[in-house]
């Protein structure tokens, strides 16, 4: 492992009118690294994504990827530096089948294919790998809550990323559901993908990731290892609030 | 693996052969049509290319083009311009005219494209609109609006004119032409980077697809087409004006076309111009007082009832198995 | 400097009438996401009522115009709730160019109806004008203008403080929301669509007593409205007062200073560069901005 981090940011920030939706962020992920990000609603974690994926610029700071200055450039090029995301709010290419719609990824991967037919033939690995399987004909219209949010998943695997941000994939999920996609996170980092999971699904993030990093009004919190930064009282105090976390010490 | 790739390349074969056979049966047509019924049909061939052209940007891409017919106009104008003034032959004017749309397309397409929805529509209708007061307001340029004749015999021509035969393969060379580019744009990557754009534009860059020049080149193609066919019109007609040659209804026919054909499909603009025009000639010839008015009937009644278009609706119904018409006014209505 | 009073007060008259025939437009646009592409045929529609109402039983077209306002109400409102509605929510050039067939129809319907001919009002005022210093007035212009004011205010009172008028603004932020508020979405698209045809036909009348009409105009007064609610800003309830003033002014100003019809190039070029740097418009924000699109 090189010493250089897949993934820095330095004071990422960004002002709407007068409020900052990410203020002074500055982190950095290694390669082949699980980084989970929590926070309460409305503490930036989407807004972060955008940030670091291109489609938002920051107000100042800087985002450094692979130790290369990506500060505010497009989406597609951070796409094809090897970046690739999901939307929380899915966004599937609704006119096309399941199947052109991992295709479509896989054209424009940075090492990709020209040829659409290989692309299509590809995509059906994708699809098998996220539990897609059979359902490359469909259209995402017709697919279940959870098949969409795999099929989001899968179009983020298509790019072959070598920095994948999850933006609450496992959102709406059912208990059982959430396994199958914990173990894809598992194997991806074993093929030394670095991966940012953004959830509301506590367990999930202490399964899988090696660090989390916890955002409150926009601001970093606090990062460390999962159980320690889960345990913490200003983490309880953020999420469930004060009086909750009194109770919480008195109890122990 | 080998059996659908056999599959697929068989059903690619269709089109191809069907091509084949409507070539040589519109060049069966050519000796057997008197000049009258060989200029209508050449304009079905012209409208043919014009409603591909369309698609690429308005069906493909998902950016409704109001202004379309400025390529066409300005496509046209340039060839009249440098035919006349420059003497040159009407070959080279041809390409250049599609090249000069095109560029025109890339330079305003440039801040165009950021716009959405209607604004992006009304955008590219005033383009159109002010740019024949600006062709107008140019008369030792374009002859203003008294219009300017392309020479087209003698020796002040370096072009002989085609005649009725001559642009009857000419526009069929350009509805071929057009309907290859639209096969090739359906099935290879950019086309899919197109259709991308079209669903979600922010999930489209995330996947790596520059968004602002697949947007911007689908523009100058379409552009690029839509001014070649212009040229040719302007070849056709000898004599041209600003209010012909930028005619908002040029527009709206190919819109129509593709639209009650089916947008982003190859075959629904190629189905949407041979049936308006076949309907719109048959009404002309038959009720010639209320043609527009029954004509406003049926793109009335197609767009409620099949708002998808025509190919699209049937290859839906062919999925779902559901070819109810109030299943599909539901889709869209209220 | 007399000459420049005077191009100046023709400019505002003459941009009142724009306002008038761009408020309706501006309306559909702004609370249902319609560009209605017939509506100049609604405006000549609603002249040739008014003309019919004058020569049948000589009724004056300042009485006319509420006429053809009804007749035209209904008409919108049948267009909007059994064609429109059907379609509402498809892409972009669905609902144009079921709006174009609508405009086809009602252009050759009234060709066929009321021939091609130039046809104007007359009235036994319609030459009468006074004068302020050296400055000219026109008196039917100034009338027309002074319609388009309380029209536009009237407009404003309504949607703010009657009920129907709040469950249309209401329809028009957030459509979802509404139906749960219990707001019958078809009825109040329709309702607003007749409203905005029952504008077109006064501005009609308006129109046919000022100048002549006949059906082939239809389509420049729907280009008309469509720059002057651009400029003025979508869904802004004065922003077709304001933007039907400056194009009145910047024409007629134009006209008199600048040669041949540059002046049209110019007003599109400004279209355009309004669209790309001011999409709500030059006025102040748009009136809805918190329209929610699903």
């Amino acid at each position: 492992m090189s010493d250089v981090p897949l993934l820095e940011t330095r004071g990422l920030t960004r002002r709407f009118g007068s409020f900052d939706a990410v203020s002074d962020v500055s982190f950095s992920v290694g390669k082949g690294e699980i980084l989970g990000v929590i926070g309460p609603n409305g503490a930036g974690k989407s807004t972060f994504i955008n940030l670091v994926s291109g489609h938002l610029k920051p107000t100042k700071g800087r985002v450094l990827i692979d130790g290369k200055d990506m500060t505010g450039a497009a989406a597609w090029d951070v796409a094809r530096a090897g970046v690739a995301r999901t939307f929380q709010i899915v966004k599937p290419f609704n006119g096309m089948t399941v199947r052109e719609n991992i295709a479509v990824g896989i054209l424009y991967e940075r090492h990709g294919t020209n040829r659409l037919s290989v692309a299509l033939e590809l995509a059906e690995e994708i699809l098998a790998e996220v539990g897609l399987a059979g359902s490359g004909d469909r259209m995402p219209g017709e697919l279940s809550t959870a098949d969409i949010r795999r099929l989001e998943f899968a179009k983020a695997l298509a790019s072959k990323p070598r920095l994948l941000l999850l933006d609450e994939v496992m959102a709406g999920l059912r208990p059982t559901e959430i396994g199958p996609s914990l173990e894809l996170i598992l194997k991806l980092k074993q093929r030394g993908t670095t991966v940012i999971v953004v959830e509301h699904v506590m367990k999930a993030i202490v399964a899988v990731s090696d660090r989390v990093l916890v955002l409150a009004q926009g601001k970093v919190l606090m990062q460390g290892d999962p159980h320690e930064v889960l345990a913490d009282p200003r983490v309880i105090e953020v999420y469930l609030g004060h009086r909750y976390a009194k109770r919480q010490k008195g109890d122990s | 693996m080998s059996i659908s790739t056999q599959m697929k390349t068989r059903r690619s074969l269709i089109p191809i052969a069907l091509t084949l056979v409507a070539v040589v049966l519109a060049l069966v047509l050519k000796s057997h049509l008197p000049g009258g019924e060989l200029r209508a049909v050449a304009t079905i061939f012209m409208f043919i290319a014009l409603s591909q052209a369309w698609n690429i940007i308005g069906g493909f891409t998902g950016y409704a083009s109001f202004g379309q017919v400025v390529f066409f106009g300005m496509g046209g104008y340039f060839t009249a311009v440098v035919m006349l003034k420059w003497n040159f032959s009407f070959w080279l004017a041809l390409v250049l005219s599609g090249c000069f749309a095109a560029l025109f397309a890339i330079l305003i397409g440039q801040p165009l494209l950021k716009l959405k929805g209607h604004y992006f529509a009304i955008a590219t209708l005033g383009v159109a609109e002010g740019m024949r007061e600006v062709v107008i307001n140019l008369p030792d340029l374009t002859g203003g609006g008294a219009g300017i004749s392309v020479p087209i015999a003698g020796k002040f021509a370096k072009t002989q004119y085609l005649g009725d035969g001559g642009f009857y393969l000419l526009f069929l060379a350009l509805a071929i032409f057009a309907l290859g580019i639209g096969t090739l744009v359906s099935r290879n990557k950019f086309g899919y980077g197109l259709r991308a754009i079209h669903q979600n534009e922010d999930a489209a860059a995330a996947v790596g697809i520059n968004t602002v020049r697949s947007k911007v080149m689908a523009y100058a193609l379409s552009a690029f087409i839509t001014g070649i066919v212009g040229a040719s019109y302007v070849f056709q007609q000898i004599t041209i004006f600003p209010e012909r040659l930028f005619d908002v209804e040029i527009t709206v026919l190919m819109i129509m076309m593709v639209v009650i054909g089916g947008s982003g499909t190859v075959l629904g603009p190629l189905v949407g111009a041979l049936g308006l025009q076949f309907v719109s000639e048959y009404l002309r010839q038959h009720f010639t007082n209320a043609h527009t008015f029954i004509l406003g009937g049926i793109i009335i009644v197609a767009v409620i009832l099949i708002p998808q278009g025509a190919v699209n609706y049937l290859r839906e119904g062919r999925r779902t198995k559901d070819y109810s018409l109030l299943t599909n006014i539901r889709k869209y209505r209220l | 400097m007399d000459t420049f009073l005077q191009v100046t007060a023709y400019g505002l008259l003459q941009g009142g009438l724009l306002a008038l025939v761009a408020v309706g437009f501006s309306l559909v646009w702004g609370i249902m996401n319609i560009v209605n592409l017939s509506h100049g045929a609604f405006v000549i529609l609603g002249a040739y009522i008014a003309w019919e109402m004058q020569s049948w039983i000589g009724l004056d077209p300042f009485l006319g115009m509420f006429v053809s306002a009804a007749v035209l109400f209904f008409v919108g409102y049948f267009f909007q709730r059994f064609l429109i509605n059907l379609i509402v929510n498809g892409p972009v050039f669905i609902t144009l160019l079921l709006t174009f067939g609508i405009n086809m129809i009602l252009i050759q319907g009234m060709n066929l109806l009321f021939t091609a001919d130039f046809r104007s009002i007359q009235t036994s005022y319609g030459s009468n004008s006074f004068e302020f210093g050296n400055v000219r007035i026109p008196l039917v212009r100034l009338l027309a203008f002074l319609l388009a004011i309380v029209i536009t205010f009237a407009l404003v009172a309504f949607v703010k403080r009657t009920r129907t008028g709040i469950s249309i603004m209401a329809t028009g932020m957030d459509r979802g929301a509404a139906r749960l508020m219990g707001i019958q979405a078809r009825h109040v698209y329709a309702l607003t669509f007749g409203i905005s045809a029952a504008l077109a036909g006064m501005a009609g009348t308006m129109i046919a007593t000022i100048e002549t009409f006949d059906p082939s105009k239809a389509g420049k007064f729907t280009l008309m409205a469509f720059v002057v609610a651009v400029l003025g800003g979508l869904g802004n309830m004065y922003g077709a007062l304001v933007g039907g003033l400056m194009i009145g002014l910047v024409e007629s100003w134009a006209g008199q200073y600048l040669s041949g019809t540059w002046v049209n190039a110019i007003a599109f070029l400004v279209l355009i560069i309004v669209l790309i740097f001011r999409p709500n418009g030059l006025v102040g924000k748009a009136f809805y901005a918190a329209r929610v699109e699903f």
